[in-house]
């Protein structure tokens, strides 16, 4: 068994990428567009070992994508760049995997990183590099487990979203608390009996 | 006034209750009312009141040695929800063992950071506003809660009980009436649902604050006969000047300590136990004078009070230091080693039956001051606090009233605000009169190292 590649082997993969993986994807939602998805994922597939036809679950879900998921469906091809490393075709084994990972496990990505960053910035690149090894459950070269998963949640897009999200959520309440506060009726008060 | 708009302020307003009220606001004597203010008591508030007047009854009295499991458990569930607590006490924190270790919290941190001390998922809808004295120094806005404040009323009957009395209940009744004796304070008539629509009016006895002076005053106390009165020491001095024919239960001297002269003249000039009762705005009702024992008696068992030395760690039984709260009932305030900025000992005193009551002995920090404008009445430290601060950027004061009559203000402005002494002279002189002598200062250093006394006055505080 040949072992995994060092994270740099595949960043660097990415940073390769090229300009016809960047092209507009076609689907329901974007007609006009260059690049059939779904046939760049089946061949993709085919080249990991897993040929025939894409599962019925897969079928038509690229092509039936809403205008909305446009990022998606470009993350998704640079992605398939990338499942397409050397490596990743000589073990044979990763094909339901990398399935998985590109039917579900890229729309949170998505949802907050276009597709060009994945290519031209080292950090995301990182990111959708080491996501796909955590995909694969495999350990980058050279890195014990918890280095790797230390590193990919210090990366991690989403997770700094979602601190982003409290931190806003925090500040909507400190707002709404503070025109409470200031509100004529808020200094109206209560009656007390006493004065304190 | 209908029904309808009643409901707005008093949500379980009755019609014998609405004409209690309209009794208070429309006698021929009343005052010159600036606010009608509600209780916003809902019914399942009275429900609350109920279950904690039972809690009250059987609640054993705070014990010796640290903290009991309720309040641990309190603590913890509240870290949950309050973000500065949880910046504060470590994940994992033992808190039975680390108490003493605990942060403490003060006015500074309600004034900095109130966004951080509300519980985070606590609903906004009923939330009102205290600004309370700031005779310490500085001024505050509390977040608070029409239930809390219908809570204390509870314990207003505690401390009445321990006298063998009872408040005065149902419509057509005046349960109480709160005195002040102030240049400017809201003045309004009020219903205590607590009470079964018992009504409640707050009064200035200053003469500007009547239509005829403060003859109206007289006789609309005597009229309405309130079945107890409070006020700080200051406005109880004035009830006996003025000569006041009250007939109350009970007086109840609040928000400054009370000299031990002054109560004993207004008990013997109204043939009534008077309740020293200390209560503050962060902390609603703490403890209270009792018969049977001296100082004071803790009153909530839903606070739990140490005594805390400089460093927030506990005094040795009996010692003295700074009071410090956890726990509360205002849901937009829980208190976690609060410190309230008064000093007292605290020890357990033996009652009848064998069992040990705390008590707060000895305590100070709130000292009754009044300054006395030219013409001889008084001037109350909170007109002084709200001259100085309402219209300047002050961020520290020292007020000071010699034995001539003569003032000092020293003042710290806030930084590159600029501050006219000229302009703050003419505020104070609007209290104390045109020909006062008096002078400002500025000191930028002011309150930097050590603590700041914020008022002194030579003349005597209210002695009765």
């Amino acid at each position: 068994m040949i072992a995994a590649p060092v994270v740099e082997h595949l960043t660097r993969r990415l940073a390769e990428c090229p300009a016809e993986f960047l092209l507009e994807p076609r689907s329901a939602g974007t007609p006009g567009g260059q690049v059939d998805v779904e046939a760049v994922v089946a061949d993709l597939l085919a080249d990991l070992g897993l040929p025939g036809r894409l599962p019925a679950k897969a079928v038509g879900s690229w092509a039936r994508a809403p205008a909305a998921d446009r990022n998606l469906l470009r993350v998704t091809l640079v992605a398939a760049w990338l499942c397409h490393d050397p490596w990743l075709r000589s073990e044979r084994r990763f094909g339901l995997p990398v399935l998985r990972w590109l039917a579900g496990g890229l729309r949170p990505l998505a949802g907050l990183v276009t597709a060009e960053l994945f290519v031209t910035d080292a950090d995301r690149r990182e990111e959708l590099a080491r996501a796909l090894l955590d995909a694969l459950g495999v350990t980058p070269g050279g890195e014990s487990r918890a280095q790797a998963a230390d590193r990919l949640r210090a990366l991690s897009s989403v997770e700094r979203a979602l601190v982003l999200r409290d931190t806003r959520a925090q500040a909507e309440r400190a707002r709404k608390l503070r025109e409470q506060m200031a509100s004529e009726r808020a200094a109206q008060a209560a009656a007390r009996y006493s004065s304190e | 006034m209908d029904l309808d708009a009643a409901r707005q302020l008093f949500p379980l307003v009755t019609v014998e209750g609405l004409r209690g009220l309209e009794r208070i606001r429309q006698h021929p004597s009343a005052p010159r009312f600036t606010h009608l203010i509600g209780d916003h008591v809902r019914a399942e508030d009275l429900h609350a009141v109920d279950a904690f007047r039972g809690a009250l009854a059987s609640a054993p009295p705070q014990p010796r040695g640290g903290p009991p499991p309720p309040v641990l458990e309190w603590v913890s569930r509240m870290r949950a929800r309050v973000p500065r607590w949880r910046a504060l006490i470590p994940e994992g924190s033992a808190l039975e063992r680390d108490w003493a270790r605990l942060p403490t919290l003060r006015r500074e941190d309600v004034a900095a950071h109130v966004e951080e001390l509300v519980p985070e998922d606590e609903p906004l809808e009923r939330l009102i506003v205290y600004e309370t004295s700031g005779t310490t120094g500085h001024a505050l806005r509390v977040p608070h809660h029409p239930l809390a404040v219908a809570l204390t009323h509870a314990l207003a009957e505690r401390a009445l009980a321990w006298h063998g009395l009872e408040v005065l209940q149902g419509p057509g009744a005046v349960a109480c009436m709160n005195l002040r004796a102030q240049a400017s304070v809201w003045v309004y008539p009020s219903l205590f649902s607590v009470w079964r629509g018992a009504g409640f009016a707050r009064l200035n006895l200053v003469p500007h604050a009547w239509p005829d002076g403060l003859a109206a005053a007289r006789r609309f106390v005597e009229a309405l006969a309130p079945g107890f009165l409070s006020g700080d020491p200051i406005s109880l001095a004035e009830l006996l000047r003025l000569e006041v024919p009250a007939r109350p239960a009970a007086l109840f001297s609040t928000a400054v300590a009370l000299a031990a002269p002054l109560g004993a003249a207004l008990s013997a000039r109204f043939g009534c136990p008077v309740i020293d009762w200390y209560s503050t705005t962060e902390t609603g009702p703490v403890a209270c004078t009792r018969p049977g024992g001296e100082g004071m008696a803790l009153l909530a068992p839903d606070l739990y009070v140490e005594i805390l030395d400089q460093e927030g760690l506990p005094v040795p039984e009996g010692a003295r230091g700074e009071i410090a709260v956890t726990g509360g009932r205002n849901p937009y305030l829980p208190l976690l080693r609060y410190r309230t900025g008064d000093f007292a000992r605290l020890l357990w005193a033996p009652r009848e039956g064998g069992t040990l009551e705390p008590r707060l002995v000895d305590l100070e920090g709130r000292a009754a001051v009044v300054f006395r404008a030219e013409d001889g009445s008084p001037v109350s430290p909170v007109d002084v606090g709200r001259a100085l601060r309402h219209r300047f950027a002050v961020v520290q004061h020292a007020f000071e009233q010699r034995a001539d009559g003569s003032c000092l203000a020293v003042l710290r402005p806030a930084g590159g605000v600029p501050l006219d002494p000229a302009q703050v002279e003419a505020e104070l002189r609007a209290l104390f009169g045109p020909l006062a002598r008096i002078e400002v200062r500025t000191d930028p250093d002011l309150g930097a190292g050590e603590k700041v006394v914020p008022y002194r006055s030579a003349f005597p505080a209210a002695s009765g």
